[in-house]
């Protein structure tokens, strides 16, 4: 039996902080972990208690139905939930072992190591699709022209180089949803973060745009540690390497995908993937 | 909270019970062939061969409705193993099928002459009884997805793979006679498909402990006496 | 027998007599509006263009008891207030509005806009005691008076409309740029306002528009000014309004047809930069949607 076989045969850890790993070598940089972490909309306690590792060079699938509490943990990773008038959060947060929610560090800070991208295309409007890429390093004072080839190349990892080269002064909100999707993903990439969040990054594209994006996702996890908020169970088991399932704020099970999906331990995940509930 | 995918459900229960109503079939099928054999009778037998279609039909029935499931409707963790498992089962049930027709097919070789040895005969008698036994219990196990009772199939079929080594000394033994030897021969080649039918009542039960537990272990295995 | 659907009920028969009647007078309504309009353009058009010459729009006013004078003072007069008004709320309206909407809590940012729907609510003419007690009693009537009485009442249409149109701009765009590690001042200057930008000058110029021909502070402000003064607004200054108001009270029939000119001439002004400002929202829209 293959090695991997035999690891999706093993029962998943109950109350972990890392999923059992799949063999490769592993970055050294990017790697985050969840410990204890807690997050309120107000009175609304959203997320419980949730203890997650992510490993670099890995995607990692975050499922639940609506209202569990996964688009908030994530946005906790980078430190976005503090902005929404009632949010806050408790825990920690360590990117390569720094506490992300240190009183000395900057968020803004945090938030050039750890980008994100959402779910509507959001380019903005005013800006050139090479002005679009840039945003990220000239507004936090770099040089105009020292970052147009740092743009370039970003667009080159998001895939979309050939389909602009020609067109790199053209309004940014003048491209099809997949390609604004993946401008987005190329300015977030431009700033050379770690670790690159995607909350539910497909839903507002068509299937052929999706697909491209998934590609994508597998070839950029070497390069940043990928986290994905998905509601379509089949693209996290396309996408994903290590998949988590949320069920009201707290973490339930996680594991390699091909367990999670094949055989989970807990009987609320089984219910859950085979569509009993949610 | 009305269930969702209720269509689905429904289906994959009527296709579980397709698949096992095919195991129903095969045991008509056996006991059938034994008293052809019994009895010697050619019409029987031969009913037993054209019957064979209808367990080849269900199989091809519910191996597509199958393979259509997993198409439209992703499945995954305990439904995908039971698809699997169902896939599975339809094969054990056409091979058991399979081997009642490869019995059936000798007995007009034996001559209409009353068996030669009747000790033999009731060996093979005692094998396809025992076998009929094993198949229900498969069947109730995965019904009831009943690990223990699935287990419990290899020391049943134990029972079955005794017999047909005491068929075949004695066939060494009838060998001898000249007139006898070559019914001895088809007696054995009988008894020895018996014996593979019991064996794919086992995989049945190994399937069973797929499906409840995700682990694919074999019970026993050829290479490995237990 | 016949399909229910071909069944004529007595319920259909009245539904349709129903619709046929509030379209009528919907009908009705838009066309005595518009006519309304029509009217009144059309009045002063009819009345005015007699006397409207471009000898008219570049001379200045006669001297008392002659004949012959324009409204050129009165022009520029209005151009130097009117002017003088922006510079002074357009910037503090705006700076109000990125406020409220940006960096004050709810509970600062709905009282504000509160105070601000009051204060657009005030008579001008109770504005224009207010200033004349704060500049110009004990001292003399001046066009700077008229400009801060008049950036009083553009205030609130300015932050009011800035308000309206930056909080149009999608929240996920302040988000992207946040995610991206920009600051928040520097999200509002580069992203949220150039987003915003159409609809912030429309607002300006629908601000512009509506005091252009505000009369009562100036009559309070600014109605007496030396017919030699052109452009020093520490005196009074000649302005349109103030012309109408005083050439439609002389006896002189040649004086009430250049009150009517004048009103023209504001009217056209207006409904120019009307236009102009609803052309400038709608690409604002358009982009902010794109």
């Amino acid at each position: 039996m293959t090695q991997i076989a035999e690891q999706a045969q093993q029962p998943s850890q109950k109350i972990p902080v890392r999923a059992p790993r799949p063999q490769g070598p592993r970055r050294e940089r990017g790697n985050v972990e969840l410990q204890a972490l807690h997050a309120w909309y107000g009175a609304n306690h959203a997320v419980r208690g949730v203890s997650l590792g992510f490993d670099a060079g890995r995607v990692t699938a975050i499922i639940g139905p609506s209202g569990c509490g996964k688009s908030t943990m994530v946005r906790c990773i980078n430190r976005m939930h503090e902005e929404t008038a009632s949010g806050r959060a408790e825990g920690e947060v360590l990117l390569d072992g720094i506490d992300l929610y240190d009183p000395a560090i900057d968020v803004v800070g945090v938030r050039r190591l750890v980008g994100m991208v959402f779910q509507k295309p959001n380019p903005f409007p005013t800006m050139s699709v090479i002005d679009n890429v840039t945003a990220g390093l000239r507004l936090t004072g770099a040089d105009k022209d020292e970052v147009e080839d740092r743009g370039r190349e970003a667009l080159v990892e998001a895939g979309l180089w050939e389909e602009v080269s020609g067109r790199l002064k053209a309004p940014g909100t003048g491209l099809s949803g997949g390609q604004q999707q993946r401008l987005c993903i190329a300015r977030a990439l431009a700033v050379e973060p770690e670790v690159l969040l995607m909350d539910e990054p497909c839903s507002a594209l068509d299937p052929v745009a999706t697909l491209r994006i998934e590609e994508l996702i597998a070839e950029l996890k070497e390069r940043v540690t990928i986290v994905i908020v998905t509601h379509n169970m089949q693209q996290a088991a396309r996408v994903a390497d290590t998949t988590a399932f949320m069920l009201s704020g707290e973490l339930v099970e996680v594991g390699l995908t091909e367990k999670l999906f094949t055989n989970p331990d807990d009987d609320r995940t089984e219910q859950y993937v085979t569509g009993k509930f949610g | 909270m009305p269930e969702t995918r209720s269509q689905y459900r429904d289906e994959l229960d009527q296709l579980e019970a397709s698949a096992l109503g095919g195991l129903e079939l095969v045991n008509a099928a056996l006991e059938r062939t034994a008293e052809a054999v019994e009895h010697q009778d050619v019409e029987l037998a031969q009913l037993v061969v054209a019957d064979d279609d209808r367990i080849d039909g269900r199989y091809l029935e519910v191996h597509q409705a199958l393979i259509t499931l997993l198409a439209t409707q992703s499945p995954v963790a305990t439904d995908l193993r039971l698809i699997s498992a169902l896939l599975h089962v339809l094969k054990n049930v056409e091979r058991m099928g399979d081997q009642c027709v490869n019995v059936c097919k000798m007995i007009p070789l034996s001559g209409n002459e009353p068996p030669a040895d009747r000790q033999m005969v009731e060996m093979i008698l005692t094998m396809a009884r025992q076998t009929r036994t094993l198949i229900a219990q498969a069947k109730r196990a995965f019904e009831g997805r009943d690990v223990e009772m699935a287990r419990d199939l290899v020391r049943q079929d134990d029972v079955v793979d005794n017999l047909n080594r005491e068929c075949f000394r004695l066939a060494l033994e009838i060998g001898d006679d000249a007139d006898r030897r070559e019914w001895a021969m088809t007696m054995l080649l009988a008894a020895r498909a018996i014996e593979r039918i019991g064996d794919n009542a086992v995989d049945i039960g190994e399937q069973v402990a797929f499906v409840v537990t995700g682990l694919f272990r074999e019970f026993e295995d050829a290479s490995h006496p237990v | 027998m016949e399909h229910a659907l071909y069944a004529q009920s007595g319920g259909l028969r009245r539904r349709r007599r129903v619709n046929r009647a509030v379209e009528l007078t919907s009908t009705v309504a838009a066309v005595l509006a518009v006519a309304v309009l029509l009217l009144v353009v059309g009045s002063v058009l009819l009345k005015g263009l007699g006397a409207l010459s471009i000898h008219f729009l570049t001379t200045p006013t006669a001297l008392f008891g002659e004949e012959g004078g324009g409204i050129s003072n009165a022009i520029i007069g209005t151009a130097i207030v009117v002017a003088l008004a922006a510079a002074m709320a357009i910037p503090v309206g705006l700076l109000v509005a990125i406020y409220t909407t940006e960096f004050a809590p709810p509970r600062i940012g709905n009282p504000v806009r509160f105070v601000l729907d009051v204060l657009n609510g005030v008579p001008t003419i109770v504005t224009g005691i207010f200033v004349y007690g704060l500049l110009v009693a004990g001292r003399q009537q001046s066009g700077y008076a008229a400009a801060v009485a008049l950036a009083i009442i553009m205030l609130p249409i300015v932050a009011r409309t800035a308000q309206e149109v930056l909080a149009l701009v999608p929240a996920t765009l302040k988000e992207a740029a946040h995610a991206l590690g920009i600051a928040h001042w520097r999200t509002t200057m580069r992203v949220t306002l150039p987003t915003a930008a159409g609809g912030l000058l429309t607002g300006a110029l629908v601000a512009v528009a509506r005091v252009a021909g505000e009369t009562a502070p100036l009559i309070l402000l600014c109605s007496i000014f030396a017919p030699g003064n052109l452009t020093d607004p520490r005196e009074g200054l000649a302005t349109i309004p103030i012309f109408i108001f005083q050439a439609s009270e002389s006896p002189s029939p040649t004086a009430h047809t250049e009150a009517w000119a004048a009103a023209l001439v504001l009217i056209a002004f207006v409904l120019v930069l009307n236009l102009v400002a609803r052309a400038f929202y709608a690409r604002s829209r358009q982009r902010m949607e794109g």
